[in-house]
């Protein structure tokens, strides 16, 4: 299954978040969508999610036209997410978190239970996540009660527990410290499919140079360049509009680091709160 | 096993056995008890149908009480001379709650893009367009006349007419609400209500049409204030809009506030509390709405989360009961 977008453009009032875009994202990779703030990387997963409407232009998956759909119709089509700021179910438990993406998607399996998974296989199914994002010893602990590492890890798990084909991930490393960001690195290249392409927005350079099939470059809601981890590294125009000066690399650490300094206090406040 | 053990069993037969001769022992009462408990069990089954709504979807409700009039005049109109149609009890008992279930949706769908303020408005001005509707529908329902005379219910063969026989429906109806409601909110449908009230947004980008899962609440809600109303019509033999007033609604939510929402043991707490204290202040009965004023305020003051604490749910006796019964090394 492939993800497509065509000429797609996004504008918020007389603002061009982004501009004539097209992109093709194939099942069997992961792609890295880079870009300094405000380059309209969110907004483009916020598209796809059909959070965002288009301005002009499509996303299709396979043969669907996806924008136009409501977003629950997307979702179930097989794109799943994560966001930018945690957005975990924080009264629930852990195991909950992922229970709840379970619930049957249509009024007829909801009367029949055709095809709805019976409670049993839902929690084994569950179970088996968390065991696999190491989460099994906090399942019934309330999800806003976790350390902030370990709720962007829970985020993840729910992105990937339904196995859906597409999954965007909206910036998963922010605010994790240098290890936890290794270690979330290492998990997103775990998670690699045939059947499955992950997007990720990501600021952290290590992590995306290192997991990345493909990466595209936005700068300014239009596409700078896109390749291989090795060609973007090297491209003369990344190099100059992006990477080019040490000025505006110097911003691009300073905000990685700002951001794990960020999730640092949010992670004691997190520990305190436990 | 220890002897600590089974003192500990022996205390939960005792309570056990406690309920059981309390619930048994109030048809002995004098009436008038017999009626405060009646009320108190109506307010539970309405407290309970509404909390669906405001404790798990996480939607204000105010006019809750438009599905109880729904409900009453169903009985009314189907079981009394107004139009000599005289069907029995248990038949409208589902045609009220089928009626409150619709009357539910139709009121669902124009409000379910709203939220918080503007939600409460418009099920407020729909409680009282309900009402002001049935006050005017005069060929119907002989507008604030009210209907009277109304049939003397059966089931079954066994008479419905003494606040007894009633006694005794309410407490099956309240335990089968109760019981029912509790299933829902462990099951997955529980777990995806709750996600709406936390976070909607999320709950759609997980692939819920968080419309259907908003109408099913207004619609199970609903069909129980319907049923609870077939229930009050045939208990009074006689209707009219006054019954049925924005402070109605209100007390309901108040039950809900005050007790815990979301919290099956803290809304039967609430209905206990709130039916009781006027009847115990009934010499200052033109004082109830001060009196509910206050309490509202001490309560929200010393116990912002309601009288019950929401770990004390029904989930957490059933759990004990069960560990001490089973596994009680464990307790
Ligand atoms: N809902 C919105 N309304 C108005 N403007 C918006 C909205 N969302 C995004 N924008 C604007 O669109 C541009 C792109 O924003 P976007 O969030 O996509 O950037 P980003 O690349 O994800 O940046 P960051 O690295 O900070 O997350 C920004 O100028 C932003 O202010
Ligand atoms: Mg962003």
């Amino acid at each position: 299954m492939a993800l497509a977008l065509e000429n797609v453009s996004k504008h918020f009032g007389s603002l061009v978040a982004i501009r004539n875009l097209s992109l093709s994202f194939d099942v069997g990779s992961i792609y890295s969508i880079i870009g300094p703030n405000g380059a309209g990387k969110s907004t483009v997963v916020n598209m796809i999610a059909g959070s965002y409407s288009v301005t002009s232009g499509a996303i299709r998956l396979g043969a669907t036209a996806l924008n136009r759909l409501p977003k629950h119709r997307i979702a179930q089509l097989g794109v799943s997410r994560t966001y930018q700021n945690l957005r975990l179910f924080d009264g629930m438990t852990v195991l909950e978190n992922l229970e709840v993406c379970f619930f049957p998607q249509s009024w007829l399996t909801f009367l029949t239970g055709a095809k709805r998974l019976s409670k049993a296989e839902r929690l084994e199914i569950c179970h088996a996540c968390l065991a696999e994002f190491h989460l099994s010893d906090v399942a019934d602990v309330l999800a806003g009660d976790l350390p902030y590492g370990r709720q962007k890890i829970l985020e993840l798990a729910r992105a990937f527990v339904t196995q859906a084909p597409i999954v965007l991930l909206d910036e998963p490393a922010a605010g994790l410290n240098h290890t936890e960001t290794k270690d979330m690195a290492a998990m997103i290249a775990g998670l690699k499919r045939e059947d499955r392409a992950i997007i990720l927005v990501e600021h952290d350079m290590e992590m995306v140079m290192s997991i990345s099939d493909r990466i595209d470059v936005l700068n300014y809601g239009e596409l700078l360049c896109s390749g291989t981890p090795d060609l973007v590294r090297t491209n003369e125009r990344v190099q100059e509009a992006y990477l080019g000066t040490t000025e505006e690399l110097d911003d691009i650490r300073k905000l990685a680091q700002s951001r794990r300094a960020q999730g640092g206090l949010r992670a004691n406040a997190g520990i305190v709160r436990h | 096993m220890g002897n600590s053990v089974i003192v500990r069993r022996l205390g939960l037969l005792a309570v056990l056995a406690l309920c059981v001769v309390l619930l048994a022992l109030v048809p002995h009462l004098p009436s008038y008890y017999v009626r405060v408990v009646d009320s108190i069990l109506i307010y539970i089954i309405l407290a309970v149908g509404l909390n669906l709504v405001v404790g798990y979807a996480g939607l204000l409700d105010l006019g809750f009480i438009a599905f109880y009039a729904v409900g009453a005049y169903a009985y009314a109109l189907l079981a009394s001379g107004q139009f000599d149609i005289h069907l029995p009890f248990i038949v409208i008992l589902f045609i009220g709650a089928a009626a409150g279930a619709i009357a539910g949706v139709l009121l669902g769908f124009p409000v379910l893009k709203l939220r918080g303020d503007y939600l409460a408005i418009v099920t407020l001005s729909f409680g009282e367009i309900i009402r002001i509707a049935i006050n005017n529908a005069d060929d119907l329902t002989n507008g604030p006349q009210g209907i009277a005379g109304l049939d003397r219910a059966s089931l079954f063969g066994l008479p419905l007419t003494t606040p007894v026989h009633f006694y005794w429906l309410l407490l099956v109806l309240a335990i089968t609400v109760c019981g029912g409601v509790y299933y829902m909110e462990r099951s997955i449908l529980g777990k995806a209500w709750r996600a709406l009230r936390e976070d909607q947004d999320v709950v759609r980008g997980l692939g819920i049409n968080t419309t259907t899962l908003k109408l099913l609440a207004f619609a199970l809600s609903a069909a129980i204030g319907g049923a609870g109303g077939v229930i009050f019509g045939a208990f009074q033999r006689f209707v009219s809009p006054e019954s049925f007033t924005f402070q109605e609604s209100l007390l309901v939510v108040l039950i809900i506030i005050i007790g815990g929402v979301g919290n099956i043991v803290g809304v039967i707490a609430g209905a206990v509390v709130l039916v009781v204290l006027p009847e115990v202040l009934h010499f200052a009965a033109q004082y109830r709405l001060l009196i509910y004023g206050v309490v509202l305020v001490t309560v929200i003051v010393l116990r912002p989360g309601g009288l019950v604490s929401p770990r004390f749910n029904l989930g957490f006796i059933i759990r004990k009961v069960r560990t001490l019964w089973l596994s009680p090394s464990k307790t």
